[in-house]
């Protein structure tokens, strides 16, 4: 009998060994014939040309004479401790697992693309290109690299590390199904004219045009070489050479605990206009600290240099003005108002669940749902209503349109309609046959648990349950994504675009297989789409005929047209109950952490978005000093509103 | 009258004269008393409504609107609004509310600003308010009943299945206790926490409270039965070859009667003792469940999540932590001087002549 008892243990220890920690075992891979073959069979897709070839009317544009990013008072060196929630579970900036709360510090915040938009006038500032120019005729944008660029490794980047990506983000290995769709639908052409001169075209022409060309980062062609079939594991743990200022050497990584980024002194951007008063620590300790709890004892300490404040519990409790740091001046506190895309904060409706596809149920939660409560109690009135999905865009947001507001009467009212017209036991309304008006409303918010209490507590008022579910953050984001939820508070980061996207959460395309029928009528064995970012399942017809012409628009004035007139339609629709923004972030940092005379820029996301603050070491001698000895300076509470919205 | 034999009078006897467990037990019975009946001390619904010459009792019955007391909406009266309404007013009508006007889950936001308050008697708030700005003496009193509840749930089916199928291995002896020994040492080598956070991540969403308290009840009970057997397995294997097991068989009587009659009372003793750690862990368990995140759904008051307010808030408002955990050690202090107490007075070594 025993040897049979083992079995199972056997089985549970091969299935835990780990197989990229034998990566000298791995084959050999070289797929530079896989790649090039790839080249030959579209060659309308990679065209290879000469300098003639050439158009020579291009207007050609460098962005050179907008204003620099950072201070020329910035100083270079220094240690700064950041704490990292969760250690990442690969260094890969691709496929699955990668796109976590680290990858900013290796590629978002950090790498260089052809050109960044500059984060206070929105313009481009040259990056990796020296200039460009757009063609509209040929829907193409021409770039020109920048002869002196070069990747960490000392290799020079050109045109090539550009081809590949059209070959590297289509293929199958990465398991990136985003990526793979991306880069085969939003581009028709590429064509090397020479190694630093490259023209990129795509379907439709936008009133961002070049964005669609100018924001795309290449990838090192020749550390890639070894991309195949095993790429996940193989490239698990390398780190790719990089066009950013920090690198990652070897030794600085200790798994589950801590990864150090060293800045590249020889950096080839670092005399650049736009570059060169960033990045100006000289090491960045990225900290494993999972409590946040922790994190802010480590902060009053010292040990951690800057923690973001925004959320009021901090700003006003835990780090009030009062706080002797705060009033010695040892940690400033600073309150910045920016102007950007604002996350669409609230609840959205999965309308294909019983009751919630009935109109008037929506509309009602509309009104049973008391965000201004939300605001005042949670927020102590710091943040504001949000009124559509896409709030923050400017002129391609609605100008007029309101949120409903919280309102027992209209609720019942249209609670009413739906047949629910007398309350139970306990309050909550119920139908003749006994179906009760309660939904489960779930979030992986764990940090803003207290706002669904608050929901909860209201919508009892008008006869409504939510029955509250927090999950964490990973497990809530699947339910979503599954299209299981009722109501789910959650939002999406939307990173800084002219204009908002509607495909991706409108369109009946990403809510049903088949959502309609040839003859327009509802495909009746329709089922719902998974991995989608249509969380409210929504499928109108009109919607999707309004999505087609605004993806199809090329100029600013439709398009703004078609923004308003979609918001509208999704209002009426009430799938989303907006909730709240905020119009600012707000940050605490030790004094020896230093920042440009104006903080932070109109359309930056943080304040360390940018890299723009430095360390002043005899700064920090001098408070370690004070602090000991017991002086003090004078306190630094500011608030930045030059941007606020009025 | 049920009539217990001397034997365990006299162990009863020796339970009252331990004094420390003894009163430990008073007090805890008289804790468990009032939690029973905790809805009419900590409560936002009023004990009684004079109304127009009318007698309300909210406690226990379905909730009145507000219009059933002249008031303008239709959902729960705002009980403590409406005591002050009739004052203002001067009329007959008046309303009395419990010592503590606050149920466990609504926010009192003083100022309309959510924040945790230290403790404020003439609000009503005892102990203060929480991070939501709850009545936190309301969210123990009812945490702690929930605790107190599951922990009892826990025991009984624990020992039921502990006892039945510790009591069989034992008598049965042979294939049946080696295979049901070697599924338990396999069984009990499942890690029990990962897989309270499995069973939990596939829990359907409509699941209500009560079911999600059964669920969380069903995995832990399924993954700690097994140290019972164990016992229970060596005494009956002892108590079976005595003589007067044997005598019983000659006499006739079945398994069933051997077992439950004869072999049961005979190792109660071992059992009894056991009861109390049995409690102390459970609710341990439960609490610490809870501070993951992984016990009972929120909003429902518990020790757990009030302790993981209280380490995150640990400077800004230390009365959290103060209370939870006060509570906290004072029940499995309690229960641990019984638990005590009673293994004293039922550990039969007293009797032997190496004492």
């Amino acid at each position: 009998m025993k040897p049979h008892l083992f079995l199972p243990f056997l089985l549970f220890l091969i299935g835990c060994s780990d197989p990229s920690s034998d990566e000298a075992s791995l084959p050999t891979i070289d797929n530079t014939a896989e790649v090039e073959a790839y080249y030959e069979a579209n060659p309308d897709f990679f065209k290879f040309k000469t300098l003639d070839d050439l158009p020579q009317d291009l207007t050609w544009v460098d962005g050179s004479d907008l204003s620099e990013v950072g201070s020329p008072n910035a100083l270079k060196g220094g240690t700064e401790t950041v704490r990292l929630a969760d250690f990442p579970r690969t260094l890969r900036t691709v496929g699955p697992d990668s796109n976590g709360s680290f990858r900013p510090w290796i590629l978002d915040d950090t790498s260089m693309a052809m050109a960044h938009r500059h984060p206070e006038s929105l313009s481009y500032y040259p990056g990796l290109a020296r200039r460009w120019a757009v063609d509209e005729a040929s829907k193409t944008v021409f770039v020109e690299l920048d002869p002196e660029a070069t990747w960490s490794d000392g290799v020079p980047i050109t045109a090539d590390d550009y081809l590949f990506i059209f070959w590297f983000f289509r293929t199958s290995y990465i398991t990136a199904p985003w990526y793979n769709n991306w880069y085969e639908s939003q581009y028709t052409a590429v064509t090397k004219y020479s190694d630093h001169l490259l023209s990129i075209s795509i379907p439709e022409l936008k009133p961002d045009t070049d964005s669609k060309v100018l924001e795309l980062r290449p990838l090192p062609r020749h550390f890639y070489r070894e991309v195949g079939e095993d790429f996940l594991e193989r490239y698990q743990w390398r780190f790719a050479p990089t066009t950013a200022a920090y690198v990652l050497k070897d030794d600085n990584l200790v798994k589950g605990r801590s990864i150090r980024l060293t800045r590249n002194k020889d950096w080839w951007a670092k005399d650049k206009k736009h570059w060169r008063y960033r990045f100006n620590i000289d090491n960045i300790n990225l900290v494993v600290i999972r409590d946040t709890p922790k994190v802010f004892e480590a902060f009053k300490r010292g040990d951690i240099d800057q923690f973001g404040l925004t959320l009021a519990e901090y700003w006003y409790d835990k780090l009030p003005d009062s706080d002797p740091a705060v009033r010695a001046g040892y940690i400033e506190k600073k309150w910045f108002y920016n102007v950007r895309p604002r996350p669409p904060y609230g609840l959205w409706i999965n309308s294909d669940q019983p009751l919630l596809d009935d109109q008037n149920i929506r509309l009602g939660i509309q009104h049973a749902t008391h965000w201004q409560l939300v605001i005042d109690q949670f927020f102590r009135g710091d943040a504001e209503r949000l009124n559509t999905a896409n709030d923050g865009y400017g002129p391609y947001s609605h100008p007029t349109l309101r949120a409903r507001p919280f309102d027992i009467t209209q609720a019942l009212a249209y609670f009413a309609e739906a047949g629910f017209t007398e309350r139970g036991p306990d309050g909550i309304l119920q139908r003749a046959d006994g179906t009760r008006l309660a939904f489960t409303l779930s979030s992986g918010y764990e940090a803003l648990k207290d706002i669904l209490t608050i929901l909860k507590e209201e919508g009892a008022k008008a006869g409504l349950e939510f029955r509250v579910e927090v999950l964490d953050a990973t497990a809530g984001w699947k339910k979503v994504q599954e299209k299981q939820h009722e109501l789910h508070f959650s939002a999406f980061g939307y990173s800084l675009e002219l204009y908002p996207r509607f495909w991706e959460t409108f369109h009946s395309a990403n809510a049903y297989d088949k959502a309609f029928l040839d003859n327009g009528e509802v495909n009746p064995d329709r089922s719902r789409k998974t991995q989608t970012n249509n969380l409210e399942l929504l499928a109108i017809p009109e919607m999707d005929s309004l999505i087609n012409q605004y993806r199809a628009a090329s100029d600013a004035e439709t398009m703004m047209a078609l923004s308003h007139e979609m918001n509208q339609l999704h209002h009426d629709y009430a799938s989303f109950v907006p909730g709240f923004q905020t119009g600012f972030f707000r940050l605490g940092h030790w004094r020896w952490i230093r920042y440009p005379e104006h903080f932070s820029y109109k359309h930056a996301a943080g304040a360390t978005q940018h890299f723009v603050h430095w360390i002043d070491e005899s700064r920090k001698s001098e408070t370690t000093q004070a602090k000991q000895g017991g002086d003090s300076f004078a306190a630094q509470v500011i608030v930045y509103d030059q941007h606020r919205a009025r | 009258m049920i009539k217990l034999n001397p034997q365990t009078r006299k162990k009863l006897a020796r339970f009252q004269k331990i004094k420390l467990g003894y009163f430990s037990f008073v007090i805890l019975s008289l804790i468990i008393a009032f939690l029973s009946v905790a809805e009419l001390f900590v409560n936002s619904r009023a004990l009684i409504v004079h109304y127009e010459d009318t007698w309300y009792f909210p406690t226990y019955a379905d909730f009145h609107p507000g219009t059933e007391f002249g008031l303008d909406y239709t959902y729960e009266t705002d009980y403590r609004a409406l005591k002050q309404h009739f004052l203002d007013n001067n009329s007959n009508n008046w309303v009395l509310m419990p010592l503590v006007p606050f149920n466990a889950y609504e926010n009192d936001a003083t100022g309309g600003i959510m924040k945790p308050r230290p403790p404020d008697p003439e609000r009503g708030h005892y102990l203060g308010t929480d991070t939501t700005s709850r009545d936190i003496l309301a969210r123990l009193v009812y945490g702690t009943r929930t605790a107190l509840m599951f922990a009892f749930a826990f025991m009984v089916s624990v020992y039921l299945i502990g006892i039945v199928i510790g009591c069989a291995m034992g008598y049965f002896g042979g294939w049946f206790d080696l295979m049901f020994q070697r599924l338990i040492e396999i069984w009990s080598n499942v890690p029990f926490l990962y897989m309270v956070i499995i069973v939990f991540s596939v829990i359907p969403a409509d699941a209500s409270i009560p079911i999600r308290i059964f669920l969380l009840l069903s995995v832990m009970v399924l993954f700690s039965w097994t140290s019972m057997t164990y016992y229970m397995r060596t005494e009956t294997y002892k108590e079976k070859s005595r003589d007067y097991i044997a005598a019983a068989r000659v006499i006739g009587a079945g398994t069933p009667r051997i077992i439950f009659r004869h072999i049961l009372p005979n190792v109660l003793s071992t059992l009894v003792t056991f009861m109390p750690f049995t409690v102390v862990s459970a609710i341990s368990a439960i609490t610490a469940l809870d501070f993951l995140g992984f016990g009972l759904p929120v909003p429902t008051p518990s020790l757990g999540e009030l302790l993981k307010q209280g380490t995150a808030n640990l400077r800004t408002a230390p009365w959290i932590v103060t209370a939870a955990f006060g509570t906290l050690v004072l029940i499995l202090t309690l229960v641990t001087f019984i638990g005590e107490a009673i293994r004293e007075s039922f550990d039969p070594k007293q009797f032997t002549l190496y004492r």
